[in-house]
């Protein structure tokens, strides 16, 4: 995956600005988050047999412009509202140390999330070291978030300060990391470990 | 596994379904926003539908020592609290006006099958049965939290939710078979009856056993043979927990209630009880008959003038031995900061520095505002004086 470089990202914060159409977005493959590592005895029994996580058709495409990196994440499947659990998205990036994603990192490897839920209007920093193990992230310059309907589908534009210190997982100019997702259905009373994540990191080379 | 357990008995053949337990935990502990439906504490007329209604039903708990799945109650299961027209039929100079809730457009209350009861006269039948948390022993709750945000607590088995820890997923209230936890929409948390821990800690009892008129509510350690608790689940045997069959092992016991007996079709009273041993069986499991029989013989006893411990405590002539080792005044407890029997041998880590241990440092503070110098690593609970109390907690 590519965040391609652009002189100014500000034309892009809108979901549906023009420009989205040219950045390429790129399709992420998905599946729903295993049973067997549903931290819980009473989530694994609830949720036998029943679906959750089925595959939303992520596609993605992301920007920068030396200073400001911007994701926009289309995906179907809305919710009506006033039900009791929001439609979200999660952007996953390594802190340090290669943590594993299937495991939302481990002690001394965490992983900085990025979520949007339709109920709340702003964008959340998390980092976890482990599953059930996640704390409000470090507050970064920048951070915004935009999301559109047109009742089936989500446009989601999410920004954050390139940089990387401390907690804040590294995004630099002319280097590599690794992404990952994952989506809930709110309908579907998708929440926690009910999700569909994107199974294992993928490549994001950010243009120099 | 906890140290101790702290537990409560209710002697249901008491129980008037007055609601001054309700309201006692309504008024200290449920109000803030998003609280307005919560009733940690609830009496409901038994046979009914219970609060939230057909809880029964709504699964959770375990079964064979495996969770089971169950639904989330909704805020209209729980019952709203309804809005009556006090103002028009009072002062609104109609005389054909009569009281009603909500427009007459009501919902379900929280008891809304009040006083409803079963069998047919002259063998119609009810009683209340008050719910608070369990503070099981397995709860069920706290094992079905993926972010381990429940807790039990370690010296006395009361189980709490850290509300910065709780996401707001509600997988508990699915999980509890009691159906005693709440959600709280304005905040995104789960919220649910705390057992007054902070009284707890100063030696205070609950506030619903406190405030209980009838003097319904017994309190104190599971494991302690001076105090009522052990006396009555254990020594007599007389505090049943309820559907055992639940499988979180519920630390809240009822003395099930004795009734007149049964009328036949000629009029005449038989041997079966007017409420129906099985219904109480389906209740409080199948030691019913054996703690209805016990409560009976030692009611003789004591009508024929004999000694009887049971009935004794049962009556609770003394009613601070309500309370076993949470005999402490709720004001005094502020004021003199006494070590509660519960923690003595309790070591203050603040040790001298500790600003509430002296009692000049406590009429200081007293004198001064609320409050506003709230030195750090002490309690934020306050306990307000009347006055203050009643101008909002400001002196
Ligand atoms: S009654 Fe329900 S909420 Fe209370 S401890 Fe038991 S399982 Fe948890
Ligand atoms: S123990 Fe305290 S928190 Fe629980 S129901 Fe009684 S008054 Fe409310």
């Amino acid at each position: 995956m590519r965040t391609r470089r652009v002189n100014d990202v500000a034309s892009l914060l809108e979901p549906g600005a023009a420009g989205w159409d040219a950045a390429g977005f790129e399709p992420v493959a998905m599946m729903p988050a295993p049973l067997a590592m549903q931290p819980t005895e009473y989530i694994r029994v609830k949720w036998e047999g029943r679906e959750y996580g089925s595959d939303p058709g992520l596609k993605v495409a992301s920007v920068h412009d030396g200073k400001r990196w911007v994701l926009c994440a289309r995906w179907s499947g809305v919710s009506p509202s006033g039900i009791d659990f929001p439609d979200a998205i999660a952007v996953a990036l390594p802190v340090r140390n290669d943590p594993p994603l299937i495991l939302m990192g481990m002690d001394g490897a965490p992983i900085q999330y990025l979520r949007w839920q339709s109920n709340k209007p702003a964008l959340r920093s998390i980092v976890a070291t482990g599953i059930g193990h996640s704390e409000n992230g470090p507050k970064m310059a920048a951070m915004s978030v935009k999301a559109h309907t047109n009742g089936e589908q989500w446009d989601v534009v999410m920004s954050r300060s390139l940089g990387g210190e401390g907690e804040v997982a590294p995004l630099l100019a002319g280097q590599k990391t690794k992404i990952g997702f994952a989506v809930w259905r709110g309908a579907n009373e998708e929440r926690g470990g009910i999700k569909a994540f994107s199974i294992d990191w993928i490549e994001l080379a950010l243009d120099a | 596994m906890s140290k101790r357990q702290v537990a409560m008995v209710m002697d249901l053949n008491k129980c008037i379904g007055c609601q001054t337990c309700t309201v006692a935990c309504k008024t200290l502990w449920t109000r803030r926003e998003g609280m307005e439906h919560m009733l940690w504490n609830t009496v409901n007329t038994q046979p009914g539908t219970g609060t939230p209604h057909h809880f029964e039903q709504m699964g959770g708990g375990f079964k064979d020592g495996k969770a089971q799945p169950g639904i989330r109650p909704t805020v209209e299961d729980f019952g709203k609290a309804w809005e009556f027209n006090h103002e028009e039929v009072f002062n609104g100079g109609k005389n054909d006006i009569s009281l009603a809730a909500d427009g007459g457009k009501y919902g379900k209350g929280p008891n809304w099958d009040e006083d409803q009861g079963d069998g047919q006269f002259p063998n119609s039948h009810y009683f209340y049965m008050p719910r608070i948390c369990n503070h099981c022993t397995h709860p069920a709750c706290l094992e079905a939290c993926p972010r381990k945000a429940i807790s039990k607590r370690e010296e006395d088995g009361i189980v709490l939710i850290d509300e910065d820890r709780c996401k707001g997923y509600r997988f508990c209230q699915e999980a509890c078979p009691y159906k005693k936890i709440y959600y709280n929409e304005q905040e995104g948390v789960s919220q649910k009856c705390i057992f007054c821990f902070p009284r707890i800690d100063e030696g205070v009892t609950t506030a619903c056993s406190r405030q209980c008129p009838g003097r319904v509510r017994f309190v104190g350690y599971l494991d302690d043979p001076e105090g009522p608790i052990w006396k009555l689940v254990h020594k007599w045997k007389v505090a049943l927990p309820l559907h055992s069959e639940y499988g979180t092992e519920p630390n809240v016991f009822y003395v099930p209630p004795l009734s007149p007996p049964k009328i036949d079709d000629e009029g005449n009273p038989t041997e079966e009880p007017r409420i129906p041993t099985e219904y109480l069986e389906y209740l409080f499991g199948d030691r019913v008959k054996e703690a209805l029989e016990t409560v009976r013989i030692e009611r003789e006893k004591s009508k024929r003038g004999e000694e009887s411990e049971l009935m004794d405590l049962l009556i609770a002539r003394k009613w601070l031995d309500m309370f076993g080792p949470f005999q402490n005044h709720p004001r005094d407890a502020a004021r003199m900061r006494p070590i509660p029997a519960n923690r003595q041998g309790f070591k203050n880590p603040l040790g001298g520095n500790d600003p509430f241990s002296s009692d000049e440092d406590m009429a200081a503070l007293n004198g001064g505002a609320m409050g506003d110098s709230k030195p750090a690593g002490v309690s934020p609970i306050k306990f307000f004086t009347k006055d203050q109390y009643k101008n909002g907690g400001r002196s």
